[in-house]
């Protein structure tokens, strides 16, 4: 017996499976916060792009609690924690005479930003 | 030169897509007809003009464009639409003077059940990387000039969180009934890398 068949898929497809906890943690950050996102280069798996470590960014708002992938992906725990959208201006990014009014947002969970002191 | 028949062996990415088939075939994993019903769904059932439902709704129905942009996913599910890779959905709105485009620059992510299946360029890495360092460049290529004062926002799907951009209501509208608006509705428009044109 299979463990997908043809009468699962619509169902499965439908549902999916959120990465959302239904759990309570503290969020590190609040909206408006400045923050950096920290200038980490793991050797596993990351959903934290290159283009933004090291770069400063503001909070715009908090997506609640989701698993982490860092650890998750490498069966070490899902490491529940506060995903926030960060808003960065181009300028911050690219540097010269980019934009400083267009936005670049990018989803950070709580381990890829400290506070921008 | 002696004429030879050759047939072309398949692409690397269509021979490791057959490997795993066989793989998951032979292990007992899944059934084929569930691999024919997953195909099914994607190329058939699901795809944009399941967005183009939702957005058309939010122009006539301004407490649904309410609730679509307080709670996306609740308010997409409420016209039927769920599940893989929108289960945690964000809807952002175009508004004159500012402008939404969405990209993943770490892959592919792309809201499934509001859109289907991602297009080969928006898994590809000039998108991927130029939506990011320069989007008004690559919406120019796309057909889409934006006045020098129009704000652009770029959203990176880097997360869990999917993007669906509402486009504006072209003007020229008014009359119009929510099927014929939501057979105005692109798929570009919905990603950001489009605009909807106002009938003539």
């Amino acid at each position: 017996m299979a463990v997908l068949t043809a009468d699962m898929v619509a169902g499965l497809a439908s549902t999916g499976a959120s990465c959302r906890l239904d759990e309570t943690v503290a969020p590190k950050f609040s909206v408006g916060d400045h923050v950096v996102v920290r200038n980490i280069n793991p050797t596993g798996h990351t959903r934290l792009p290159r283009y933004v470590r090291g770069k400063r960014g503001i909070v715009d708002r908090d997506h609640g609690v989701f698993i982490f992938p860092d650890t998750n992906a490498h069966s070490e725990g899902e490491k529940p924690q506060h995903v926030y959208s960060v808003r960065f201006t181009p300028r911050e990014l690219w540097g010269g005479d980019a934009s400083e009014r267009d936005s670049v947002y990018i989803d950070m969970w709580d381990d890829y930003i400290d506070p921008a002191s | 030169m002696a004429k030879h028949e050759h047939t072309a062996p398949p692409s690397d990415p269509a021979l490791r897509v057959k490997a795993l088939e066989s793989l998951l075939l032979e292990k007992g994993l899944i059934d084929a007809k569930a691999l024919d019903e997953i195909i099914d769904t994607y190329e058939n059932k699901v795809g944009p003009r399941n967005g183009a439902a939702v957005v058309a709704r939010a122009w006539v129905d301004a407490d649904y464009k309410k609730r679509l942009l307080d709670d996306a996913t609740a308010a997409i599910a409420e016209l039927g639409f769920s599940g893989v890779q929108g289960e945690d959905m964000v809807v952002v709105e175009n508004l004159p003077g500012l402008h939404n485009i969405v990209v993943c620059t770490l892959c592919s992510c792309y809201p499934w059940p509001t859109l289907g299946l991602p297009p080969v360029w928006y898994k590809a890495a000039p998108y991927r990387s130029r939506a990011v360092s320069d989007p008004r460049g690559v919406l120019d290529e796309f057909g889409v000039s934006l006045a020098d004062d129009v704000e652009i926002r770029v959203w990176d799907s880097n997360a869990e969180l999917r993007y669906l951009v509402l486009p504006e209501r072209p003007d020229g509208t008014d009359g119009m009934s929510e099927d014929e608006l939501a057979a105005m509705v692109t798929r570009d428009s919905m990603i950001g890398t489009g605009v909807i044109q106002a009938p003539k």
